[in-house]
């Protein structure tokens, strides 16, 4: 496991240095990508100046919501992009070369390379979560719950990317339909949390896990809900364990399409 | 009259060989969508991840404000937000896309010394790559959303069909310009990509995507009419009463955009040709 994980440290910092190298690029990713956030948090902001408050959520639990997403986004799709290539690899049959690797395939696929942007959703993420913080005016315990819960949406965050990458080893056009299912899992995640009442509620979190990325993390510190964050860990671990069993299966129904090469 | 007639003639003949190109291309494409249809499975499952969950979570919170919100009801909202995801169907957008990967890989080099213009050739493909999709998904969207939903007043008046398709039409070659802009930066900056988001995100807020326009604040709302991004999506404007009154102003925003940008275009295609050189082999 130790080993694992060095070996998954040397390769993110190695993708890091090799991105850094064309600075000006690397740079317009971070500031583009941290730019390009801002339309979410204008977007809602006027969505609640319109709408009201719906289900107690207020513009400041909003950012909160952005934030928590940025920063997952950023995090498994910065140092793990890998992962949401995977169509990609399946289709050139550059997943041999994975395939062929003693390192476990999971670590390996996802630090195979680098996304510059993701860096700014970091900071995005980071950005906000502080603004949440100044505006909730939150106290010792809630900014703890924040730190605490930030492993937890990744871990979310992570599952579901590696599930609906596993959909690779089944389709021949399967970036799309990834892309597709992304969108499908993301797209409630960044929504106003008030509007997710009953069934709605139920679906978005037990049968497709967006609220947990965001929603349920801001509901959690908003209320210092100790049930919704014994649910939130007991999920995430769920999700992380079933998504590795998942990728684990898709992988025996692998065909390479390789012509002689290893790929590029 | 013999004279006219011939130089009539020329004229259609002209006229013809200019549509042979993107006839061709667009029913080799619609041939390509036909025979393989995963495209389309693809982009249903794309509006149905995105529009169908937005318009039952807007479904949810008209339902918590009994209704109506900021004097609109549910159903404008619904098929505005249909209206702009059916539209995306299009991948317009990836024009510009497309267009940095022939510029990174060199593969514009190929291209540029074919005998057909490169940016009328791009633009056709785009638009024939996703009309297949766009008129089945639109057509099966409209029936299934009038079913569900039902129909707003707005939509059973005369100038409505005109006038969408005016607009879609307008809106197409805006938004070719628009992302063609952005590809050709490419020429110059390489990595084109920071400011494809930002100028997506602002198509996005400013067309009604996630926030339908009825809802805009009224700055904003002005900002949307008078941007060629909010331009770029006027077909959501369609379902409101207000269009019966102020289509052809907002056919003639699209008008001016369109102008303005053919221009620009021109001119810095023009440029970045100079830019090119091509090494043969």
């Amino acid at each position: 496991m130790m080993k694992e994980l060095k070996f998954a440290l040397y390769a993110i910092k190695k993708n890091i240095q090799s991105s850094a190298e064309l600075r000006t690029s690397f740079l317009m990713n971070v500031v583009g990508m941290a730019l390009n956030n801002i339309a979410f948090i204008i977007l809602w902001v006027f969505f609640i100046k319109s709408v009201g408050n719906i289900g107690g959520w207020t513009v400041a639990d909003i950012i909160g919501l952005q934030g928590f997403n940025a920063l997952c986004y950023g995090i498994v799709f910065s140092v793990g992009i890998g992962i949401r290539k995977l169509a990609d690899y399946t289709a050139s049959g550059s997943f041999d070369r994975f395939m062929l690797s003693p390192k476990n395939l999971l670590v390996r696929i996802s630090t195979a390379s680098f996304s510059a942007s993701g860096i700014g959703d970091i900071i995005f993420g980071i950005i906000c979560l502080g603004i949440y913080v100044s505006l909730i005016q939150a106290n010792f315990f809630q900014v703890f719950l924040i730190l605490f819960l930030i492993p937890f949406a990744v871990l979310v965050f992570f599952a579901v990317s590696v599930m609906i990458a596993s959909v690779s080893f089944l389709f021949i056009d399967a970036s799309s339909i990834s892309d597709g299912l992304f969108w499908f899992f993301s797209t409630p995640s960044m929504f106003d949390g008030g509007a997710f009442q009953g069934a709605m509620r139920f679906i978005f979190t037990f049968l497709i896990p967006s609220l947990l990325v965001g929603t349920i993390p801001v509901e959690i510190v908003r209320d210092i809900s100790m049930g919704k964050l014994l649910l939130i860990s007991i999920l995430a671990i769920f999700w992380f364990v079933f998504s590795i069993k998942i990728f684990y299966r898709a992988v025996r129904k692998y065909e390479s399409t390789n012509f002689m090469t290893f790929g590029n | 009259m013999l004279i006219l007639k011939q130089s009539s003639d020329i004229f259609m003949k002209k006229i013809l060989k200019k549509l042979k190109l993107p006839a061709k291309i667009i029913t080799t494409l619609i041939k390509d969508r036909i025979q393989y249809p995963s495209r389309l499975v693809v982009d249903t499952l794309g509006i149905i991840s995105r529009c169908v969950v937005l318009i039952f979570l807007y479904w949810s919170v008209f339902k918590l404000n009994n209704g109506t919100i900021n004097g609109t009801t549910f159903i404008f909202v619904a098929w505005s937000i249909f209206f702009y995801f059916a539209f995306s169907v299009l991948h317009l957008r990836d024009i510009a896309r497309l267009m940095m990967q022939d510029i990174q890989t060199g593969n514009v080099e190929i291209l540029l010394s074919k005998p057909v213009s490169y940016l009328s050739y791009k633009m056709w493909w785009q638009f024939g790559a996703g009309l297949y999709s766009f008129l089945i998904i639109t057509i099966l969207g409209t029936i299934v959303l009038g079913l569900t939903v039902g129909f707003p007043a707005t939509m059973g008046i005369g100038i409505f069909i005109p006038t969408l398709i005016l607009t879609i039409v307008c809106g197409i070659i805006l938004s070719l310009y628009l992302y063609t802009i952005i590809g050709l930066l490419a020429f110059w900056i390489q990595d084109v990509l920071p400011v494809f988001w930002i100028v997506d995100k602002a198509v996005m807020i400013l067309g009604g995507s996630y926030l339908p326009i009825a809802l805009f604040p009224p700055l904003m709302k002005k900002i949307a009419l008078y941007t060629p991004f909010g331009a770029s999506q006027f077909i959501t404007h369609t379902i409101y009463e207000t269009w019966q009154t102020d289509w052809y102003q907002l056919v003639g925003i699209q008008l001016f955009w369109i102008f303005l940008f053919g221009v620009f275009v021109y001119f810095m295609f023009k440029k970045a040709k100079q830019k090119v050189s091509v090494n043969g082999g």
